[in-house]
């Protein structure tokens, strides 16, 4: 009997956001365990905000106090290595995420089997060590860390202000608004030709329900981010 | 002889116009006799908590809306809880607090029917679109919740007491001192430290920090 075909889940995501960090590895895990092909699709948040009317979460005083407190439990239960930046604020406002997303969105377009790593490391940048994602020489630290050879990062690095990748990661953006986005990560699984929209990390157990598939937890045995 | 471990209070802070409100409280429902947890209903306002800290109902900005249609349509499956998003002009009417008031006085009054009628004012708001405003509608709820036909006016009548009024607002701003910013809000007291969770969608950590199991949505166990 043929094997059934993988069903398509497609990942949109921003570096920016902490949750995103913990759904892409919660979906890393288990696209070791589901049979499912997981295509990972950078856009930009900053879009997605605009499109959508949306604001952050955080410009409420007493949801940031709660997500902060949030994310510290969850990442603590399903082993991922967070931390709060020292100034959260500066990181997710001011400085922001278009050069980390064109050059994800570049990696995307010409070596894709680096870009699960490229992100990881991205976030271990933003989320672990408070480190900036905004400078050349930090996506090109990145990028090593993510196996990616030298002149290759430099040569990616150097096409993000082309407008074919400017033009994708904008394409990525209007893909998650068409199918209902209004922030990371947004997760569109194909289930029976129709898809699911599902927002943030928080909805595993219903996806995999929806999936056909089983729900093991945090499975920290499979994590693959180490410090 | 095995030493007894006290029940670990947890707190569910809720208002009926919230539909992840009714999730959280049925799967609370159901896990009450699993866990070793000592449930308190504790319905609230949530007009005053978006008040107190500038939060807005999420059902205000439109691709919230829509995909909270979506996404409470797959919960109903998932938990078997006949959960609606109720439409605009129900979510936002200003005397949804009536409904507040009635369950405060049952809490006051007479709180063994206090799960029995927050659950019949979802079924009213959430499965069947009707009014829970109305001083019928909320006659007929407490009816159909098994409160006796004997005791409803008198009922009904406490929903313009002072005491009723300032009760609810005690709740809420109980609620607001635990940080509270949305519905539902859930409490658990865990070695004396209050632990506040926001949503219908953390039970497993919930359960992870209580020291229990999460078995799932537990639908054989629905009163649907």
């Amino acid at each position: 009997m043929a094997a059934p075909t993988r069903k398509s889940v497609e990942f949109f995501y921003d570096v920016l956001s902490p949750y995103t960090w913990l759904a892409f590895e919660v979906m890393c895990r288990y696209q070791q365990k589901w049979n499912i092909d997981l295509k990972l699709r950078p856009f930009f948040l900053s879009g997605i905000m605009q499109g959508a009317d949306n604001r952050p979460p955080g410009m409420v005083p007493a949801k940031a106090t709660y997500m902060g407190k949030d994310l510290k439990r969850l990442t603590d239960m399903y082993q991922v290595p967070f931390k709060l930046p020292s100034n959260p604020a500066e990181v997710m406002f001011i400085k922001g995420s278009i050069n980390a997303g064109r050059f994800l969105t570049a990696v995307d377009m010409n070596c894709d089997q680096y870009l699960e790593e490229l992100t990881r490391q991205l976030f271990l940048r933003i989320y672990y060590r408070d480190e900036d994602i905004t400078e050349p020489a930090s996506l090109m630290s990145a990028a090593a860390k993510a196996g990616i050879p030298e002149d290759l990062a430099k040569q990616l690095l150097s096409t993000i202000k082309d407008q074919a990748v400017k033009d994708r990661l904008r394409q990525n953006t209007q893909a998650a608004l068409d199918h209902g986005a209004f922030g990371s990560p947004t997760i569109v699984a194909h289930v029976d030709g129709k898809p699911q929209m599902f927002f943030g990390s928080d909805r595993m157990e219903l996806m995999a329900h929806m999936l056909g598939e089983k729900w093991y937890g945090p499975l920290p045995e499979l994590a693959k981010a180490k410090m | 002889m095995a030493a007894l471990r006290s029940r670990k209070v947890v707190e569910l802070f809720y208002d009926v116009i919230s539909p992840y409100s009714w999730v959280a409280f049925e799967v609370l429902c159901r896990y009450q006799t699993r866990w070793n947890i000592d449930l308190q209903l504790r319905p609230f306002f949530i007009g005053g908590v978006f008040k107190e800290t500038g939060n807005k109902p999420p059902a205000l900005l439109a691709a919230k809306y829509t995909y909270a249609q979506h996404d409470l349509r797959r919960l109903a499956d998932f938990y078997k809880i006949p959960v609606k998003m109720p439409p605009m002009e129900r979510l936002m009417r200003r005397e949804n607090v009536n409904s507040n008031r009635l369950l405060t006085a049952v809490t006051l009054d007479c709180p063994e029917h206090l799960e029995n009628l927050s659950r019949e004012l979802w079924m009213r708001v959430m499965a069947r679109d009707q009014d829970i405003t109305e001083p019928a509608s909320l006659e007929t709820a407490a009816t159909a919740a098994g409160i006796p036909s004997d005791t409803t006016p008198q009922l009904l009548s406490r929903i313009r007491d002072d005491d009723v009024k300032a009760a609810l607002k005690d709740t809420t701003n109980q609620a607001l001192a635990y940080g509270a910013f949305g519905a539902p809000t859930i409490v658990a007291h865990i070695e004396g430290t209050p632990v506040m969770i926001w949503g219908s969608d953390r039970f497993p950590l919930l359960a992870h920090l209580l020291g229990e199991r999460w078995e799932g949505p537990l639908r054989e166990m629905a009163k649907y």
